[in-house]
Order: C-alpha cells, then structure tokens, then sequence
C-alpha cells in the first residue's frame, strides 16, 4: 500500500542550512548540498527548502543555490521564499524544482496562487501557512517569518487558497517549531478536515511515533519535520537522520 | 632523479617512499624500524590488562563530578567508532564528538546515529561554517602542497580539545592507534598537522575570505591544552591488541555498522584525495603504509596486499569519476581548472612560512632541559 510522505524540511539562511526553535536563534546546520546528497542515500521521499530570510529582506530566491540542489536531489525537491512573481515560478521549475511554495505573498495577494496554479499547474502549486497560538487560544495566520500578524483564521485561508488552486498545503505552528514537543494536533486537524487537498504538516515532532500520530489523528496526509531529522540527544549535536523504511511502513500504515 | 624500482621483500614500501633502504634481504627501514618499535611496546597479556585497567581507573578518576568522564572524537569509521564501544564497555562515560567540514558521507552519518543511539552516549557536533572552509580549500589547491587535508586534521583536533575544556576533562580519547596504522608516513607524504603558520600563509595568499571561525590549533596552542591545562590525547586502542576486522565484525553485529570500501570513505573529499589526487598527482599511494602495518601486525597476507595494489579499484569502478564531480561542483572548479591542478608540480610546505623551525627550536629546548633535569 501507499505509505504517506514522510518530508524533512530544511530552511536556509544565505545559502548555508539552519534550524529555528519557533522561528528564532537559527542554528547552523552546514552545506544544504552535502545534506542533499546524504537524504540521496537515505531514500528520502521528498525534500522541502524554506528560504527565512529572503521575504523579510526583500531578496529574490537564491537562484544559483536551487539549480545545484536541484541537480544533486533525486527526490522531488519544493522550494518556498521570496517568491513574488510568475517570472521567479518560471526560473525556479525550470532549474528543475518541482514545486513552489509560496507563503507571505499568497495572504498579500490570494489571486497570484490562482495564476500560479494556472501556469505551474496545481500540483507543483503549494501555499505554506505559518500559525500562532494567540494569548486566548486562537489560531492566527503570520507572515514574514512569523513576525506579521494578519488576524486570519488558518482553516479560513486553506479554503481560501484551495479554491484559489492549490494543490498542497504546509501547515506549521510556530510554537511548536524546533522544540521537539509533537505536532499541534488539534491545529492540523482542524485545517485537514475543511479542505481536500494534501496537508503536510510540519513543527514538532521528536520521534517516528509523532509522525504516525500526525497522520492517524490529525489526517496530515504526509509529515514535515526539521530537528529530528538534522539533531541527535541532549546538546542538539547536528546530524542527518531519516528513519528506515520498515519502520515508517509499520508505523503509518493505516489499516 | 628515478631510482629503480624495488618494493621489500617483507612489507609492500616501496622506492615511492624517498628515503626507503633496503638491506641484503630486499627488507626496508620502514618495517624493521617498525617492528622494533612494536616490540618495545609489546608486553604480555596481563601487563596490558593491568595498564588497561590502570587507565580506566585514571580516566573515571579524572571524570569524578563532571558530567563526563573523557571526550572521543568520532568520524564514524572504524577505528574512532571501536574507540567509543569500547570505552563504554570499560565503564566510561564519554561524550562523543564530531567534526563535520561539510564532506561527511551518508555511512558517516548513519554509523555515528547507530552508534551513540545503541551506546546510549552524548553527542557533539562542531559544523564548520561551509563557505570559510571552501575557500580555505580552494586555498590548499593553488598553493599546489600535499597536504590538503591538515585543515581538517588540524580542526578535529582544535574542536575535541575545546570540548575537553568546556566540561574540564583531561583526556581525550583517539582511535589512532599502533596496531594498524603505526607505520609512519615517507617524508613529504603529509605535513605537520598543527602548522597554522602554513595553513595562514597559504590562505593569505591564495584564499579571498579571512579565517574567522575555522578552528584551528597552533604548537604553541597544542602546548597550552596538554602542558598547562592538562588535557591529554591517548592513543586508546593501544591498550587492547586491536584488531580491525575483528573490529568490524562486532561493530556490525551490535550497531548495523556499514564498513567502507576504501580507507577514509566516511568523508566523501578525503577519500577522493587519498584514493585519486595522492596517487596520480603526487605519486603517493598510502595503502603501502596502510598494507605494510597490517602486515607486521599479522592482520593481512603480503600476497594479498599485493594483490589489492594491483590496481586502484576507486578508479577502476568509475566511483572517483563520480565523486570527481561532486567534490567539483561542491568547492566551484570547473573540469579544466582541475585538470590544470593535476598536471601542475607539486610544491613543498616548506616554500610557504612554517612552524617547523619553531617545532625545531622548542624541542631542543626540551631535549635539553630533559638532559639537565
């Protein structure tokens, strides 16, 4: 049977790999290529590149950076930030990335998804919503890196950008994000259940069991995850992991 | 300037080796000064037991009220990962540290995961900052010296000392060891690791960023760490007769332990370097070293070592094309800039400022002090 995706989602910070807890205190990682070249051997499914700084400091993806990742991935390969134009979709396939995900624009500017979805096609069109917890307990949409705050309700945007032509979703809760504490279950639940597009849901997860219950339980339809995959133990000490295949196929098979 | 050719008749050193003598029996220097020196640490079974047992006890000693015992760099190649299985199975508890410069290869990542995951031991990364190092690289290339490998050397040290420090352990424990890599390199193979002098000189001059973060450890820094802080490097397979394919079989059967085929694969550029640049560009083929300690050791056949120099099977099953390409697109030389570097002479250390003559000075100065004291 089908074993849903299981995504290690990677930011960069001017073209080296880092890792947030909530967004903040980027970590560095090292060289998105070897780490690229590593997931390879792995045989991971799919990779996701999240660029931080790009749309808060109003610079274009980083082009030459995508088109070697590209070239070393044998995965699939998404590739969200700074994306503002049908010109940045065009060069960004083209250098072989087979998805955009497209964030801060996608709230400035609803109908561009529709235009991206109409030249890309919805299945390389992916919207990622960053969500924060508000003191009362509402969900909030943010942007620009979860520094923005826009009062949308999350489960109000995914409709929204489903309808405009998206064809795949990023759901991640800032509060969760880098601090290994399970996934926001009741949050994916939430948004999965009001669209029928794939949700990846992304911030939290520790260990292979989170990822099965982010699926089972909250009806992700594929698993993103940045710590578990790029730390080990106590002094979060970098290193690249993936979990074996046996192992994702006993823990997520839904039968 | 071609002498003729001879390899010795009881290891596989050969006249690539510039200062190889071989006496009436076609036997050379380098296993007979290496075989005297192993019979002048040999010592009975329970002599080893009993100094292996002294060390241990020192080691927890030293590790009272810290929240380790000692620090063991790991590389997730055999020897360092035997290293660490072995000081948990003698009660210690030590942290595990890692450099990672940006070439670490999948086995690297996954033999270390399984590793400190079954051993249930503490982790350490240090991640050099990428472009610095590339550069740093590049750097090497131009300056046309063999030894492109010290910086990584060099920082591998620099970084477990520093965790020593942190934590304030005296020991430092190295899979480096006499048993299977005892031989010394031929003169000119490699370079003095804690050459810093060198490494700034030829970065100075042929790099374009500046060393900012890089960590790095000079002689004067290497007599700071183990004469006034007290930390010390042990060679700590020495306390057991190591045997690595004994070695390997265990690692395999209790952490999933992938070998390599080739000495070095953990780092996809130092396998590259030692199994194709060293070779065809220098004329440098360490597996003689590597073959001939295996041989005085009784853990390989001179038949078989023979027959393994036969060819490079790096080469020969196109991995080194392979790896060709990545280790180009990853430091950005095209082919031809490449091509250019491997036909250029070599350049000696020596023609860029050094530490030698410092290392020189200082240990005659302790020589000497030695003498009087």
């Amino acid at each position: 049977m089908l074993i849903p995706r299981v995504i290690p989602c990677l930011l960069l910070q001017n073209a080296g790999l880092v890792k947030t807890v909530k967004f903040k205190d980027p970590k560095y990682l090292g060289d998105p290529i070897n780490i690229v070249k590593i997931f390879n051997d792995k045989e991971v499914d799919e990779l996701v590149f999240l660029d931080i700084t790009a749309t808060v400091e109003g610079k274009h993806p980083p082009f030459e950076l995508l088109e070697q990742v590209a070239s070393e991935a044998f995965m699939p390969v998404g590739y969200g930030g700074g994306i503002r134009s049908l010109e940045d979709v065009k060069t960004i396939l083209g250098l072989g990335i087979e998805k955009v995900v497209i964030n801060s624009y996608a709230v400035e500017n609803p109908s561009f998804i529709s235009n991206v979805a109409n030249f890309a096609g919805s299945q390389s069109t992916v919207v990622s919503i960053d969500v924060k917890k508000g003191i009362f307990g509402a969900y909030e949409v943010r942007t620009h890196r979860g520094t923005k705050t826009t009062g949308m309700d999350p489960v109000e945007l995914a409709v929204r950008m489903e309808n405009e032509g998206a064809g795949e979703l990023i759901l991640c809760s800032i509060d969760r994000d880098g601090t290994m504490k399970g996934y926001d279950i009741d949050l994916i639940s939430r948004v999965a259940a009001a669209v029928n597009i794939p949700v990846v849901a992304c911030g939290g997860s520790r260990t292979v069991h989170d990822l099965g219950a982010v699926i089972k339980q909250g009806g992700a339809s594929a698993a993103g995850a940045g710590s578990m995959f790029v730390f080990q133990g106590p002094h979060r000490a970098v290193l690249i992991s993936y979990p074996h295949y046996d192992e994702l196929e006993q823990l997520l098979e839904i039968s | 300037m071609k002498k003729n050719y001879q390899v010795c008749s009881r290891c596989v050193m050969d006249t690539s080796a510039a200062d190889i003598t071989f006496d009436e029996q076609g036997v050379c220097n380098y296993c007979t000064s290496y075989l005297k020196m192993l019979s002048e640490i040999e010592v009975s079974a329970e002599e080893l037991e009993k100094s292996r047992h002294e060390f241990h006890a020192m080691v927890k000693a030293h590790g009272n009220g810290k929240p380790y015992d000692c620090i063991v760099g790991v590389s997730g190649g055999v020897d360092s990962s035997y290293a660490l299985y072995l000081a948990v199975q003698n009660g210690l508890r030590p942290l595990a540290v890692h450099l990672d410069n940006g070439w670490d290869s999948e086995y690297s990542q996954s033999n270390i995961e399984n590793l400190v995951r079954g051993l249930g031991v503490d982790l350490h990364t240090h991640v050099i900052d990428w472009p610095e190092n590339r550069d740093m690289q590049c750097a090497l290339f131009k300056s046309g010296v063999i030894d492109i490998e010290m910086i990584m050397d060099n920082a591998q040290a620099a970084t477990n000392y520093k965790q020593a420090l942190k934590y304030g352990l005296k020991d430092i424990l190295s899979g480096t060891n006499t048993r299977t890599e005892g031989m010394p390199q031929a003169p000119g193979w490699t370079h003095y690791k804690f050459d810093v002098k060198n490494i700034r000189a030829i970065q100075n001059k042929f790099g374009r960023e500046k060393i900012k973060t890089h960590p790095l450890m000079s002689t004067l820094d290497w007599i700071y760490f183990e004469y006034i802080r007290k930390v010390m490097w042990h060679n700590y397979l020495d306390y057991f007769i190591y045997n690595k394919a004994e070695a390997i079989e265990i690692l395999k059967n209790k952490f999933q332990y992938v070998p390599y085929r080739y000495k070095h694969g953990e780092s996809v550029f130092t396998r590259f370097y030692q199994n194709y640049i060293l070779p065809e560009k220098f004329g440098v083929d360490k597996r003689r070293v590597h073959h001939s300690t295996l041989i005085c050791t009784g853990q390989m056949t001179r038949s078989s070592a023979l027959d393994d120099l036969k060819g490079n099977p790096y080469i020969e099953s196109g991995e080194a094309a392979d790896d060709q390409i990545y280790v180009l697109k990853k430091l950005g030389m095209t082919k031809d800039e490449f091509c250019d570097y491997m036909l250029l002479p070599p350049v000696p250390h020596q023609n860029y400022p050094s530490e030698m003559n410092m290392l020189k000075i200082l240990s005659r100065i302790y020589k000497a002090f030695k003498r009087q004291s």
